[in-house]
């Protein structure tokens, strides 16, 4: 049996090759002859994934060998469409990316047990909210919706992206802590068995002061994940389907209501159920984008030959970089290359939760189902809005989408799934007391 | 906890199946629709880097071509008409700026070559991207007699071999030259000219049938079971008696004592205003189903380019049967009436094929580069109109209306042409919507045709029936008959 790290070594060629292979086909599709532009990109991309690989060797190599090849390769066709795009996009998404790997590598070389996290989720909690408040507070307001924090230098964060990962920390803590006491309901309100409401209470508060503060800043896409996420963390934690039954009709309720009181959207939902009622203008980005899936087909146009991009360098639809980046991997790769996309993130799910099922204890399996809701979530939305099941929110497609905050976070999220995984195969010991694992690993923990 | 999470698991991965199956739906099942959007630019810009196939007569005349462009290393082909001003309402044009019309966008997936497996046989490389030439029943000759006739008057002209159902010639005028589309201001020139010619008045142009429609009665009275047949006896004192006002015969005449052969000769409205109302709208609504009035004929052209014809009221298509409906006024093809040329060429077309309707067809096949065909179309029955019988009586009546009727004008030196006239008053200073329907020769059709010309102060068999005669007589030249 190979070790988890050399599965992982040959898992990653395939990722490289498609990098080299996009930016090299996109590359030539302008062009008559061939540009060496993108070789240093891709090479410095490769280099990224060949380091987190190294540091997983040294500090976590019991650790899933499939989560860092399908990332690898989400990435590799996240930076091709982006290059394809506006080289100038794909440069700036390569210093997040190494931001990112940056911080995957943080997590990986100074958290070397997650458990420590369960200590600090009051903390965690708090900070969470802080930041929210911090963003309504301080935020600059972007296309309608105040996500950012410019900060001196002039760039951007989205406090929300990193808050999703807090959230789900200080909730697998809580919930843990708590689990007995909501899993038993002690009385029913309305016929519906409820636990204790000083067990609630505290969850609730945080909970709803996140979703207030969200939907104050006019970002219904994260709250709605917040309140998916918080609903797929309770379901397991007490495995009470009725908890998530009410969730959902509470959401419903929300929903109503959001969308009777809020202009901006019944403009999304109106564009949502009738695109083609006004194609030019509300349903114009809907619309675009179903044309784009519709001219890539099964199989696509091929990279550089779709038409989201003018030859001025314009795209047709805004955000598609961001929200619609999904469009344009249909477009240019078809139906065959985006169905693959869809394959790759359920494929990342099936890791994620697997870790979540192995972990042996509670907050660990909590935090683990969290997290991978994260992604999951956060894909589901974005590509239900590009393929009209449900009305656009403008988050983000991880690890494809351009996004400083969004890719931070999303390898931040990768890393701790990751020390989960390698901590259930190798449970933490402090130091001093290490000599069993010496003799097991053969030296390559360092 | 983890039959929880498995469950969690299932759940999601179920919403991802949906988010792929909904995925494909956009991809594959609804592509093609949403490449014909009209507004759809992208659709647009993909096509011009297709070498678009062309069109080709019945007479192998190309009247619609691509030229291949390179601009900045990249070829994209520009659309040309060298016949710009031959059919070009049956042509159409396919313009990246004011989108598609006619055959160029009813047979737009062939002209592009995104049939079948070619999509995919060009992405793996293994085919370069041509579109499928395709090949009309339309011959040049005929239609240009057509377009010349109709040339200084408004109007149309639809000719139909009534066995097989292909469309010989297909003219509707004014015209316009097809090659001026890419030119914005030429085309907004077109476009806001009188008499709007981008309309094409061969399928989408309404006209009041006038006597025309005393065919769809006589066949109806000789299908019913009321005992009618072409000796049967009339009694005509120039007036007819109706809850609406009176009517009255074309310039007042006084028929007397006549036959039903006759009322047809000499269009005397009395007499088929009263077959009209003894044969009752039950009878009259089937005949007119059974011809194809209140359904849109089934031609290969866009739907919104054709229009169905039937009765109308404020543009709402109505019922053919109705009980309020004035069956004295229908009869004579009055009332709320309003057809098109094309419906009425298929009503003459259907009794020249002993009344089996044959559906009117303008494409014959698409052959790909390699000569292959790709698409075909053969000729294919709609339905048995009425007996071959009553088909056989009609046409002889029919013959008479051109041998010594209101039709003269429309005979052929040599052969027996079928034919009636019809004269609708328009109510505009004595100007009258001329036609002409039949079929030649009389015993062996070749061609069906209807010809109408707008606000005319002429009658139909002034000034529709001598333009029927010069098309069907290159339409039976052309056939050898």
């Amino acid at each position: 049996m190979l070790s988890p790290r050399t599965r992982e070594t040959g898992f990653l060629v395939p990722a490289a090759l498609i990098a080299a292979l996009g930016a090299a086909t996109v590359a030539t599709a302008k062009a008559d002859a061939l540009r060496y532009g993108p070789v240093a990109m891709v090479g410095a991309g490769i280099a990224l994934f060949v380091v987190m690989h190294l540091v997983l060797r040294l500090r976590a190599p019991m650790a899933d060998p499939y989560l860092l090849p399908t990332v690898a390769v989400l990435t590799a066709v996240g930076m091709v469409t982006l290059y394809r795009i506006n080289p100038t996009l794909a440069r700036d998404q390569m210093v997040w990316l190494g931001v990112g790997a940056a911080v995957f590598c943080g997590v990986l070389l100074l958290m070397p047990d997650h458990r420590a996290l369960e200590r600090y989720r009051y903390l965690i909690g708090i900070t969470a909210v802080l930041l929210l408040v911090a963003t309504a507070a301080f935020g600059t307001e972007i296309y309608g919706a105040k996500l950012w924090i410019r900060l001196p230098g002039g760039q951007t964060v989205q406090p929300g992206e990193i808050v999703k990962v807090l959230m789900v920390i200080f909730l697998a803590g809580y919930m843990r802590d708590k689990r007995e006491l909501l899993a038993v309901p002690t009385r029913r309100v309305l016929g519906i068995p409820t636990p204790p409401l000083a067990v609630l209470a505290p969850m609730l508060a945080v909970l709803g002061m996140a979703l207030a503060l969200v939907v104050l800043l006019n970002d219904f896409g994260t709250a709605l994940l917040f309140f998916g996420i918080f609903l797929a963390m309770i379901y397991v934690a007490t495995g009470r389907a009725a908890y998530a039954g009410v969730g959902v009709a509470l959401f419903l309720a929300g929903s109503l209501a959001v969308w009777m009181l809020v202009p901006r959207i019944q403009d999304r939902v109106d564009s949502w159920l009738h695109p083609f009622a006004d194609p030019q203008g509300r349903g114009y980005q809907l619309v675009q984008s179903l044309y784009a899936l519709a001219d890539g087909g099964v199989i696509g146009s091929g990279l550089g030959k779709g038409f989201l991009v003018t030859d001025g360098g314009q795209t047709v639809i805004p955000f598609l970089e961001t929200d619609f980046i999904f469009s344009a991997v249909g477009a240019e790769l078809g139906f065959i290359g985006a169905a693959g996309i869809l394959c790759l993130i359920v494929v990342l799910l099936a890791r994620g939760l697997t870790i979540a099922a192995r972990a042996n204890d509670g907050f660990s399996k909590l935090l683990a189902t969290g997290l991978t809701a994260v992604i999951g979530l956060q894909a589901f939305l974005i590509v239900g809005g590009v393929v009209r099941l449900v009305p656009l929110t403008g988050v983000t497609l991880p690890f494809l989408s351009y996004g400083g905050s969004s890719v931070v976070t999303n390898f931040a999220i990768i890393a701790i799934l990751l020390v989960v995984s390698h901590r259930t195969d190798r449970p933490y010991r402090p130091r001093g007391r290490r000599n069993g694992d010496h003799a097991r690993s053969g030296g390559d923990d360092g | 906890m983890n039959t929880s999470i498995r469950r969690l698991f299932a759940v999601l991965a179920c919403g991802f199946l949906l988010l792929g199956l909904l995925l494909g739906y956009w991809q594959v099942v609804a592509a093609g629709d949403l490449a014909d959007r009209t507004d759809n630019r992208q659709a647009q810009r993909r096509d011009q880097t297709v070498d678009r196939g062309r069109i080709i007569t019945a007479d192998r005349i190309v009247v619609a071509r691509s030229v291949p462009r390179v601009i900045r290393g990249q070829t994209t082909y520009v659309r040309g008409y060298p016949q710009g001003t031959l059919a070009p309402h049956v042509v159409g044009y396919a313009s990246p700026q004011v989108g598609s019309t006619g055959l160029e966008a009813q047979y737009n997936s062939y002209l592009r070559g995104s049939y079948g497996a070619e999509p995919l046989l060009v992405r793996l490389r293994l085919r370069t991207a041509h579109g499928a030439d395709i090949h009309l029943t339309i011959d040049q000759r005929v239609q240009e007699v057509a377009d010349q006739q109709l040339l200084g008057r408004k109007g149309a002209v639809v000719a139909i071999d009534p066995k097989t159902g292909a469309i010989l010639a297909m003219a509707s005028s004014p015209g316009y030259d097809l090659a001026k589309v890419s030119d914005p201001k030429a085309f907004a020139q077109i476009r806001t000219a009188p008499d709007s010619p981008l309309y094409n008045r061969a399928t989408q142009g309404r006209y009041p049938p006038g006597s025309t429609f005393k065919l769809v009665t006589l066949v109806a009275a000789l299908e019913s079971d009321l005992g009618y047949s072409s000796q049967t006896r009339f009694d005509d004192t120039g007036t007819l008696r109706t809850n609406g006002p009176p009517i009255r015969n074309f310039g007042g005449h006084v028929y007397g004592d006549h036959d039903l052969t006759q009322a047809l000769t000499n269009s005397v409205n009395t007499t088929f205003a009263r077959i009209g109302l003894n044969l009752g709208a039950n009878r009259m609504g089937e005949q007119m189903e059974a011809f194809g009035f209140g359904r849109k004929p089934g031609i290969d052209l866009p739907g919104n380019e054709v229009l169905a014809s039937g009765r109308y009221q404020g543009g709402k298509l109505l019922p053919n049967i109705a009980g309020d409906a004035d069956l004295a006024r229908i009869a004579i093809g009055q009332e709320k009436l309003s057809v098109t040329p094309l419906e009425m060429a298929m009503v003459a077309a259907t009794i020249a094929n002993g009344c089996t309707q044959m559906r009117p067809y303008l494409v014959t096949n698409a052959v790909d580069r390699s000569g292959s065909d790709v698409f075909e179309q053969s000729p294919s029955q709609v339905r048995q109109v009425c007996s071959a019988d009553t088909a056989r009586i009609v046409t002889d009546m029919m013959g008479n209306v051109v041998r010594e009727g209101t039709g003269t004008q429309a005979a052929l030196q040599g052969l027996d042409v079928a034919g009636k006239t019809g004269t609708a008053e328009t109510g505009d200073g004595g100007l009258n919507d001329a036609w002409f329907v039949g079929f030649a020769p009389k015993d062996d059709p070749k061609v069906a045709i209807a010809v109408v010309v707008e606000g005319t102060p002429d009658t139909g068999g002034v000034a529709a029936a001598p333009i029927a005669r010069e098309v069907m007589k290159k339409a039976i030249e052309r056939s050898g008959g």
